[in-house]
């Protein structure tokens, strides 16, 4: 990197996070350490919600999924509007009226303590994890730039927000958050039109769409019903709806962003905001993807994108047959490149015949490019069985640091670090919010000062925060990462979902039902997904609907219906939400 | 809490109506907008 990149990059940094520190000196207890006061306006929860989402692997993985798998992964966040509207309706007038510092208070009101600690618990092993994958993908492009240790860059990223999360608690997460995501929008706008300029001369930002879905990239809607099908219409909106219902409503890191509204109104206008605007821009990050993929038509792309895979394979004795294979997968570029020119020109001249002759051409020749990729792949594990050979997470920032204008590299990095950063904030002071309302003062200390819960809030931040690091270090085992994270979230989404549903709906069903149920519903989720029975989307679906299901079959066979502990506490989904949707 | 009236619009009721009509018209986008270019 350029030393003018180095620049905008700390400054960009450091600005933020002092920033962020600043707004949120003078913390005094909990309350303010965990949700902000519950002060924060709808625009903070709306771009505060967005920024939990968005991790850095959304920046870095994306775009990848995009240059390789095209645009379809667009459909797996359909569900995500339906399911902030659902939220606005039940989840968050009933935690707002408890006054809850996590969801899973709510489970203790309404069934008992074991089906609190149970989700909670749930809770904290797939966050722990994910968050240990969300310090893993910036520390890539330290280690890329740097030319360093992997284990290095990670332990200085996790250790940075460790330190500004640990100080300002979840007001300097929402402060750096909503900088952060002004920023974020404004580099992706720079970096797509950047993509369009570097084009040649004569290919504009329509041939460069035209190129790109002529080569099967531009496959967004998928109508077909296919279980087995990961990314399709179907998929988006149910399995994607229930994915997204667990996240934002039952996953402390967002749950704990929208509970730090001043009222219910600010946090449903901040969820809705998010409904509005994730998927034209989770469309924007893809598109820059498939640009990419075009401007690759031009510029040849390397076999393998990650540099220190190659330089192994290089450096190994099958030297020879990578460079043979190097030299086949440039012919085919050169091929497909004239090939390339003559769709454009097929284009301007609006010659329909050639141009569906050329898109069965164009696909037959990125099959090949494929296809050798895979024989790289197969060499580098034949040389190397521990190789990574996945490179996804490597096409975008490869293509940032060869081919961007200095300045808008370090922009680009600054963006992928920060939004590393606040997603990984959320996550760290989620979890600790879990570990100390849900264990500490419930279990060990129940009476004691706030400044003792302040203080082991800072000391949970601190050991959850070691932990991620830990996962880091293995997170290059997961492959795509942004697909990992997703995975990862299925497994425990739909059971906890389950868990909540039951306490909306089934006012009948009691805790050691629900308890039963959760138990048999996850060990038949992994199952399922052992032995590769459907498309994890709908394991979130299944998941789901299988504790309802069960908790309802076992409260039936059980004499006991009566109404459950903490029934008179605990409001149910009745006539309340009826009243808020109508409002 | 039911009395509360969204910060924007008229009613949450069209607020959500709003956001739903937003996501059908995007997929309608998004299909039409990948036959174009396909």
């Amino acid at each position: 990197m350029n030393a003018i990149d180095w620049v905008v990059l700390i400054v960009t940094l450091l600005s933020i996070i002092l920033y962020g520190v600043w707004k949120s000196r003078g913390m005094k207890n909990i309350e303010a350490f965990l949700l902000a006061d519950r002060k924060l306006p709808w625009y903070h929860v709306g771009l505060s919600v967005m920024a939990t989402q968005a991790s850095a692997i959304t920046f870095i993985s994306a775009p990848g999924q995009g240059y390789n798998d095209g645009m379809r992964f667009i459909q797996f966040y359909f569900g995500l509007p339906l399911a902030m509207v659902v939220l606005c309706v039940t989840f968050i007038p009933i935690f707002k009226k408890l006054n809850v510092f996590t969801a899973y208070e709510y489970l203790e009101k309404r069934f008992d303590n074991k089906t609190r600690s149970l989700t909670a618990f749930l809770f904290l092993l797939q966050r722990g994890v994910s968050t240990g994958v969300t310090i893993y993908a910036p520390a890539i492009i330290l280690s890329t730039i740097l030319n360093v240790d992997i284990n290095y860059t990670t332990l200085l990223m996790g250790g940075l927000v460790i330190l500004y999360t640990v100080y300002g608690g979840a007001k300097a997460v929402s402060y750096t958050q909503m900088l952060q995501m002004g920023i974020i929008f404004s580099g992706l706008l720079v970096a797509a039109i950047t993509v369009v300029h570097l084009l040649p001369p004569g290919v504009g930002f329509s041939d460069a769409l035209h190129i790109a879905g002529k080569m099967g990239k531009m496959n967004i809607i998928d109508t077909k019903f296919d279980l087995n099908n990961k990314y399709n219409l179907w998929s988006g909106v149910i399995g994607g709806f229930f994915l997204q219902l667990s996240y934002f409503g039952t996953d402390q890191s967002q749950v704990g962003r929208y509970l730090t509204g001043r009222s219910v109104a600010q946090s449903r206008l901040g969820l809705l905001m998010n409904g509005f605007v994730k998927i034209p821009m989770q469309f924007l990050i893809l598109l820059i993807g498939t640009l990419v993929f075009t401007f690759y038509q031009y510029h040849q792309a390397p076999l393998f994108f990650n540099k220190t895979e190659v330089a192994k394979i290089e450096n190994s004795p099958y030297h020879t047959e990578w460079k043979n294979l190097e030299t086949r997968f440039g012919d085919v570029y050169h091929q497909k490149q004239a090939d390339v020119n003559k769709l454009v020109a097929a284009l301007h001249s609006n010659n329909l015949p050639a141009q569906d002759s050329l898109r069965g051409t164009l696909q037959t020749a990125d099959k090949q490019t494929q296809s050798l990729r895979k024989e790289a792949t197969a060499l580098m594990l034949k040389n190397n069985p521990r190789a990574d050979t996945n490179d996804t997470n490597y096409i975008f920032l490869s293509f940032v640091t060869r081919y961007l204008p200095v300045g808008l590299v370090g922009l680009l990095i600054a963006i992928i670090f920060l939004a590393s950063m606040g997603s990984t904030a959320s996550g760290l002071n989620s979890l600790a919010s879990a570990t100390v309302i849900d264990f500490y003062r419930r279990l060990v200390r129940p009476e004691a000062m706030p400044k003792v819960y302040l203080s082991a809030s800072r000391w949970a931040t601190i050991a959850w925060g070691l932990f991620c690091i830990v996962v880091a270090f293995y997170a290059h085992k997961l492959g795509n990462l942004i697909e990992a994270v997703n995975i990862l979230g299925s497994l425990f989404y739909g059971t906890i979902l389950g868990i909540f549903l039951v306490a909306f709906y089934l006012k009948k069903v009691g805790g050691t039902a629900v308890f039963i149920a959760a138990i048999l519903a996850e060990t038949f989720i992994v199952f399922a997904w052992l032995n590769d029975l459907m498309a994890f989307l709908w394991l979130n679906a299944i998941g789901c609907l299988l504790v309802m299901g069960i908790a309802l079959l076992i409260q039936w066979l059980s004499a006991d219906q009566a109404r459950p502990q903490g029934g008179t506490e605990a409001p149910l989904i009745t006539g309340e939400a009826s009243t808020y949707f109508n409002n | 809490m039911s009395d509360e009236k969204p910060p924007i619009g008229n009613s949450w009721k069209a607020l959500y109506v709003a956001v739903i009509t937003a996501l059908a018209a995007l997929i309608v986008v998004f299909y039409f907008f990948g036959k174009h270019f396909g």
